[in-house]
């Protein structure tokens, strides 16, 4: 489209405006206006926040930007709240608990995806039924449950909190993803002699990476961002994971907003790491995981 | 290549379970184990006294009967329905409206998507934290802008006080949210052929009228799922809530699953956690639930035979 040229008019020009290249220019600028606003309504709480913990503890409430940029609110806040701990505690819950789950759900989907045998729509619907469940449902027992194990304050028993959940998920998002492989494939490898774990191991799985790489995005996404079971279930303070720890410090720091701001900063910095290196797979993937769900 | 010898096989109706089942056997024991179990137990744990101490006694409906005459839960089915509902609207009609911006054709939109999803990814805790010192009445920076701009009219209790805590826990809900509904709904709007709107302008039709006949029906489906996620996540809203007020002042933002908490965990070491009372709670949410997912699947069945129509 000409910039210089005046736009034709259009067949009913009378009041209304001719949509010219000033009008279209205009509508244009107003809605980057718009944009910006929300842009710095989005921004505003992690803007304050960083600003914060770069601030002298006096002078949190009395200036919007720091006048001297402190940077020792991080080691101090890393060090008091033992943040190293925390971190590895998460890392190691994050990290079983999306094994378990890929271990568990990809050869499930796959088979829902891929056999036809007597009974496999009830199972199916069963497991789509525990996706529906709220975790709030299962909080009391699953808490009975752990103690019964012995498994009450063990980062090993939080996580299998999280696998019976993300199990049916995953199995719900990842056979819609087998299921637009190709059949062929998988009977001309039967022909060569494959059995059928042959098929699946060295046919399919390499072919449902981009399936499983979206339930490991989604799966580590909840689970390091978990409150309610690692809040309820991990007790003692040592063993707490980073959301769950940061929750306990408020108390202890109460209007030291330096301390509390750099604490939530080192408790986000591994999701935003990986949310900028990945953030494609991560929106399409959280997206997507939403519109099946 | 050697070739394969024939191999022995079962039976083909047997051999078409085994396979199968081996494949799916690890996870439904683990769905089995991991939660239909811990359902059952609810289940049952509702229908029972237990303090979680000495063994628990059998209640049959007293629960469900103490819970009709529970003041306090009427007013959190009243603020879980307050926040579903209010939820629902604005975090369905603000991100459609900013999608439709960002999809005007107007440039840098990845940016903005960029940038409004930035707080998707924080954790409801965190952001319930940092929300928290946002809304601080004395010193918190909100009120401490409106002074500054001689607005200190509009300063607000906000999460201190029974009138505003709602209000004020939706809007936190609708800063974290926005960049995911948007998200969705960016990427329908692309998928809707432009021709349409070609064809609106040429009838005349300004960009009001196209949002309403163009874009909404086109995306309808899109807009329901949207609607129906935003109802799931509302009656369990728990986290943020829980960080920020705890469910206070006063119960002023109870919801079910904060109270649920409080019931159970919240009075740790105290003697009288009503565990069977707060399975109670734990099971009306259950239901409310699964019936909106009933409700989500009827609806994802009638779009399939629209659409089937349709062609």
């Amino acid at each position: 489209m000409s910039s210089s040229a005046a736009m034709p008019s259009t067949r009913r020009s009378s009041v209304r405006f001719a949509s010219t290249a000033w009008q279209l220019a205009f509508t244009r600028a107003l809605i980057h206006v718009i944009l910006i606003l929300i842009a710095i309504v989005e921004a505003f709480p992690l803007v304050w926040m960083i600003l914060t913990s770069l601030k002298d503890t006096h002078e949190i409430f009395n200036t919007v930007l720091p006048t001297h940029i402190r940077w020792d609110n991080f080691p101090r806040v890393w060090f008091a709240m033992n943040f190293p701990l925390h971190l590895a505690n998460s890392l190691y819950v994050t990290g079983l608990t999306v094994a378990l789950v890929v271990g568990l759900a990809t050869p499930a989907a796959y088979a829902f995806a891929r056999y036809r045998f007597p009974g496999r729509e009830v199972v199916f619907y069963a497991f789509i039924g525990v996706m529906m469940i709220p975790p709030q449902a299962i909080l009391i027992p699953m808490f009975q449950f752990l103690k019964s194990l012995h498994m009450l304050n063990s980062l090993t028993g939080l996580a299998l909190s999280f696998v019976g959940g993300g199990t049916a998920f995953a199995v719900f998002l990842m056979r819609t993803f087998f299921l637009s492989l190709p059949r062929e494939l998988g009977d001309a490898a039967l022909i060569d002699g494959c059995d059928d774990f042959q098929v699946f191991w060295h046919v399919y799985l390499p072919l449902a990476r981009p399936g499983i790489a979206a339930v490991v995005i989604i799966q580590s996404l909840y689970t390091w961002n978990e409150f309610m079971f690692s809040s309820t279930f991990l007790i003692s303070p040592d063993i707490k994971t980073v959301q769950s720890a940061v929750f306990q410090a408020v108390g202890q720091y109460a209007t030291d907003y330096s301390a509390l701001c750099s604490g939530l900063i080192i408790a986000l910095i591994p999701v935003i790491l990986v949310y900028l290196v990945l953030q494609r797979q991560f929106i399409s993937g959280l997206t997507a995981g939403a519109l099946k769900g | 290549m050697v070739m394969a010898e024939p191999r022995k096989n079962p039976p083909l109706a047997l051999r078409s379970l085994v396979v199968p089942a081996i494949f799916i056997g690890p996870a439904a024991l683990a769905l089995v184990l991991l939660m239909a179990v811990p359902i059952a137990d609810a289940v049952i744990l509702s229908f029972q006294n237990w303090n979680g101490m000495k063994p628990p006694t059998w209640a049959g409906f007293g629960n469900y009967i103490r819970l009709t005459q529970d003041a306090t839960f009427f007013r959190a089915i009243w603020q879980t329905a307050y926040f579903t509902i209010c939820t629902a609207i604005l975090q369905t009609i603000i991100p459609l409206l900013i999608a439709s911006l960002l999809n005007s054709g107007i440039r840098g939109s990845s940016i903005y998507r960029t940038l409004y999803f930035m707080p998707v990814i924080i954790s409801l805790a965190i952001s319930g934290l940092l929300w928290a010192m946002l809304f601080e009445p004395n010193f918190g920076p909100i009120n401490t802008v409106l002074r500054a701009v001689h607005l200190g009219a509009f300063t607000q209790l906000w999460l201190a006080s029974s009138a505003t805590v709602m209000p004020s826990v939706i809007i936190v809900s609708v800063w974290q949210s926005l960049g995911f509904y948007l998200v969705i709904f960016f990427a329908a709007l692309q998928a809707v052929p432009q021709e349409l709107y070609e064809a609106a302008k040429i009838d005349g039709a300004n960009a009001w009228h196209r949002f309403f006949n163009v874009t909404v029906p086109t995306i309808r489906p899109v807009i329901v799922i949207v609607i129906v996620l935003n109802t799931i996540n509302g009656i369990k809203v728990f986290d943020q809530i829980w960080v920020m007020t705890a469910g206070g002042p006063d119960y002023a933002s109870a919801t079910l699953g904060t109270y649920l908490y409080s019931i159970a965990f919240g009075a740790m070491g105290a003697s009288n956690s009503r565990l069977g009372y707060a399975a109670a709670i734990a099971i009306v949410i259950l239901l409310l639930s699964l019936v909106v997912s009933m409700i989500q699947i009827r609806l994802g069945r009638g779009r399939d035979i629209d659409s089937q129509i349709e062609k």
